[in-house]
């Protein structure tokens, strides 16, 4: 077992602003990522603002004080970088990574929109990135089957006035009634150096990050009362399974499986995150072994179980299958449901429980093996956990779970009574 | 004021080194490497010369079933004890398929490489192959299809293919074939394609810390059992430009955007202006400062994304843009997308745009340089393009060399917006007369 899953230096600084400023060293490529955490997202939106946290990120990137309309992806692509920004219900992240010589022209751009972006915020920015946005959602939600799912789920697993309950994209009626000033105090609010975290990994050091970061952000000022998101924690359970059939334009049966679990970074999510490759990752999971090929009533590219790593409440553990032909929704359903109940009663053996911490080493290495990788690992460390070291924890921590705790994590979070179950079924075609 | 105004200029570049590459003939077969010296990753790919292409016209997927096939048992092992030694490795096979290639590949810590190419190996040449197993693979396949058309994209893209290159030929049908044509295969059609095209050596690409990898070994286990030499890959195939500009209409009732898929035929990849021509589509589609993506998302919100390249193989290419757009602006973001096309053709590019054109391409050969898949994918095109081992540094030298007069001579020469072929997968009732009256071309109908 590998002492740790982060082989390479870290340090860390903080600006008299709150600017928490991490440096990884490593000199393999000439290229270096810049990765800004701002600690909002979707679960701070109060309700009729559904959307707007995703909506701002796209403002981002429209010109700020110092900056142009369209001169912040012209000056990135321009020194041969890479960007993007995405927005989930915990928080908001940016990042570029650039040929090293251009580390500088990515801290003055995010420093410009960290510090200047309200002078330069129009409603006809405002009114075209609500276009693309509603584009976005057409595209990724409205317009594919089971594109919805996550939109489904969501309110099934978190109740009404739960910071989880609404999905990041928002409603069209909520983006319809954004207005200009509410972005406006949005980013006063929200943007400010107490409320993020910069990360810079690979080709540069740390002497020459600190000051570079202090000679750009220093001078921005740090606000006081930054409003905390509600608190999700807790979850009552309603002690009833949430059950919701769909019946609409898609292809074949599907079902999704969803219960709430534990928070990411806590020893339960640590579990989960096995409990989840042993049931669903690859070929040789159970879902594969029981559905895909033993009973042969799912279709094998379509089975899989995955924990969506939110850190602010009990995270979600999805699980998805779609029916082969002549296979009813009810089947299914009951084996997907036989084959995660029997995760508390049938006992993971060594050769599962090996291969999935196996797969899970392979991915941990992969994320870690580009410098843009590493630098949103010790951002989300830094922002969800007060210390980007902690990063190192994670991989051994996986590797350390046994079979006991997978039947005791299963007993205990994934029960028929806190199973959320929705069904897609294709409209009956004459 | 709180913030520098003053834009910061770059600082000392630094020196581009794509890793050395070592080739090296092992045990019939050809063996290419990088040494990533404290890479914790490797990856091994294993390379045949099996792509679409090699598919007979009319048994497209071939390929995509055998590669499916393979996994469900082994001379050594069934289907099972096979997932979990690979698996237990902490990899999957990956497969993979373009028109010039089929590549099978694994990623895992560098001290498991050695064992998780011989399973690759065991899998690629001695594959079980039982006929139930096989039909059983091809339903699943075809039903895979399936689902994946039932997404918008697919059929017009299939649509766009038969009108460029024609159905007849094995490079007018979908690249991965479709739900009928998989569903139509037999079990010697599978068997057949395997003995002719998968017992062929092939070349093993690894991408690791060769201070910790035995390439002779892994060359060995790769090409064990392996045989035959190279077939002939046949040369570049002319395709005339269509005469006339043309709409096809893919009706997709209830859809709440029209997907957009234009495109014409355009050079191979060893053509001589290969860079100019990559940097026009660059310009014009091919980044998010890109003329399409400015005009039709960040002026008009038409849509979320639009893209545009020249993309190419050994024998063809074509140039196609792609997009999806809200239902109701299909017409006005057709003609603005044509007339973007036109007027990079008419007046080629300016030196601000090739500016950032050329150091965008440049610049993320740099930012490609580190994880072992990136440059096993990079160690992939010198092999099936017969490239040398400085291809990739002499490709920044002339990205970085392309001027004005050479980028918009490739356009002009390149782009042919009067020959395009413009097909619209969307909600038809809704559509079809702004497209009759939009004046780009005659509109017809998708049937089948």
């Amino acid at each position: 077992m590998p002492d740790s899953g982060y082989p390479w230096p870290i340090e860390t600084t903080r600006l008299d602003n709150g600017l928490r400023v991490v440096v990884s060293e490593d000199r393999t490529a000439p290229a270096v990522a810049v990765n800004l955490w701002y600690d909002v997202g979707s679960r701070h939106e109060p309700a009729g603002q559904t959307g707007f946290a995703h909506l701002f990120e796209h403002l981002m990137f429209e010109g700020s004080i110092n900056v142009a309309k369209t001169e912040h992806m012209k000056l990135i692509q321009g020194s041969g970088g890479s960007l993007n920004a995405t927005t989930n219900p915990d928080r908001t992240n940016y990042f570029e990574t650039v040929p090293a010589e251009h580390l500088e022209l990515a801290l003055w751009l995010e420093a410009d929109r960290m510090g200047g972006l309200v002078p330069a915020l129009t409603q006809e920015t405002l009114d075209n990135q609500r276009d693309v946005v509603k584009n976005e959602r057409r595209q990724r939600y409205e317009n594919v089957p089971y594109g919805d799912a996550w939109l489904r789920l969501l309110p099934l697993l978190y109740p009404p006035g739960h910071p989880y309950h609404h999905a990041t994209i928002g409603s069209m009626a909520d983006l319809n009634a954004a207005d200009l000033a509410t972005f406006q105090e949005f980013h006063t609010k929200y943007y400010a150096p107490n409320n993020a975290v910069l990360t810079v990994v690979g080709d540069a050091s740390a002497a020459e990050v600190f000051a570079l970061a202090d000679k750009y952000f220093g001078a921005i000022p740090a606000r006081a009362d930054i409003p905390a998101a509600p608190d999700g924690r807790s979850v009552a359970a309603t002690g009833r399974a949430a059950v919701e059939t769909v019946t609409t334009d898609v292809p074949a049966p599907r079902v999704y499986v969803a219960h709430r679990t534990h928070p990411f970074g806590t020893p339960g999510n640590d579990v989960t995150t096995v409990l989840a490759a042993v049931l669903g990752s690859g070929r040789g999971s159970r879902l594969y072994q029981r559905l895909a090929d033993g009973e042969r009533i799912a279709q094998p590219d379509t089975v899989g179980a995955y924990g969506v790593d939110l850190a602010h409440a009990p995270a979600p553990l999805i699980v998805t299958a779609t029916a082969r032909p002549g296979v009813t929704a009810e089947r299914l359903a009951a084996g997907v449901a036989e084959v995660v109940d029997e995760l508390a009663t049938v006992p993971v053996t060594h050769a599962e429980l090996e291969r999935a911490k196996a797969l899970l080493s392979t991915a941990w290495w992969r994320q870690m093996s580009t410098v843009d990788g590493r630098a949103d690992t010790l951002g989300r460390y830094a922002t969800q956990f007060g210390d980007p070291a902690k990063a190192a924890e994670r991989l051994p921590a996986w590797l350390g779970v046994t079979a006991e705790q997978i039947a005791e994590t299963a007993a205990e979070v994934l029960g028929a009574a806190d199973r959320v179950t929705l069904t897609y079924l294709p409209e009956e075609t004459s | 004021m709180t913030l520098i105004a003053t834009r910061p200029g770059a600082g000392a570049a630094r020196p581009y080194r794509f890793p050395t590459v070592i080739r090296r003939d092992v045990a019939g077969g050809r063996v290419v490497a990088a040494h990533l010296p404290g890479q914790n990753l490797a990856v091994a790919v294993l390379l045949l010369d099996a792509g679409a292409g090699r598919e007979p016209v009319g048994k497209e997927g071939l390929a995509g079933v055998l590669a499916k096939a393979l996994e469900e048992g082994t001379a050594q092992r069934d289907a099972t004890a096979f997932a979990l030694a690979v698996e237990g490795l902490g990899t999957e096979l990956v497969t993979g398929l373009d028109w010039d290639s089929f590549q099978v590949s694994v990623q895992v810590p560098v001290d498991r490489l050695s064992a998780a190419v011989e399973l690759l190996a065991e899998a690629v040449r001695t594959p079980r192959l039982e006929p139930d197993d096989v039909r059983r693979v091809r339903d699943d396949e075809a039903n895979a299809l399936r689902m994946d058309w039932a997404n918008p994209g697919p059929r017009a893209d299939a649509v766009l293919r038969a009108d460029l290159f024609g159905r007849d030929n094995r490079w007018g049908r979908p690249m991965h074939g479709d739900p009928e044509s998989v569903g139509a295969l037999d079990v010697e059609d599978v068997t057949v394609f395997h003995s002719e095209w998968f017992i062929r050596p092939g070349t093993l690409v690894v991408a690791g810390d060769l201070d910790r990898l035995d390439l002779d070994a892994l060359g060995a286990a790769a090409f064990a059992g392996a045989g035959g030499g190279p077939v002939d890959r046949g040369g570049p195939i002319e395709v005339p430009p269509r005469a006339g500009r043309r709409i096809i209409l893919v009706d997709r009732p209830g859809s709440v955007q029209s997907t957009l898929r234009l495109g014409h035929p355009s050079p191979h990849r060893a053509h001589p202006e290969h860079v100019p021509m990559t940097l026009a589509g660059t310009v014009l589609g091919g980044a998010f400062t890109s003329r399409l993506n400015h005009l039709i998302r960040e002026v008009h919100g038409y849509t979320y994304g639009i893209r545009g390249d020249f993309a190419s193989s050994r024998r063809f290419g074509r140039f196609a843009v792609a997009s999806g757009v809200q239902t109701a602006v299909t017409a006005p973001a057709l003609v603005a997308a044509v007339g973007e096309i036109t007027r990079t053709r008419l007046t080629g590019v300016t030196e601000d745009e090739l500016a950032v054109a050329r150091s965008w391409r440049a610049g993320q050969l740099s930012v490609e340089l580190q994880s072992p898949r990136a440059i096993a994918s990079a160690l992939t095109t010198l092999v099936v393009h017969d490239l040398p081992d400085d291809y990739h540094a002499r490709l920044r030298e002339s990205l970085l060399a392309a001027d004005v007069a050479q980028v918009s001579a490739a356009a002009a020469a390149h782009l042919r917006p009067e020959s395009l072929t413009l097909v619209v997968e969307g909600d038809a009732a809704l559509i079809r007369d702004d497209l009759v009256a939009a004046g780009l071309g005659e509109v017809t109908d998708h049937t089948g």
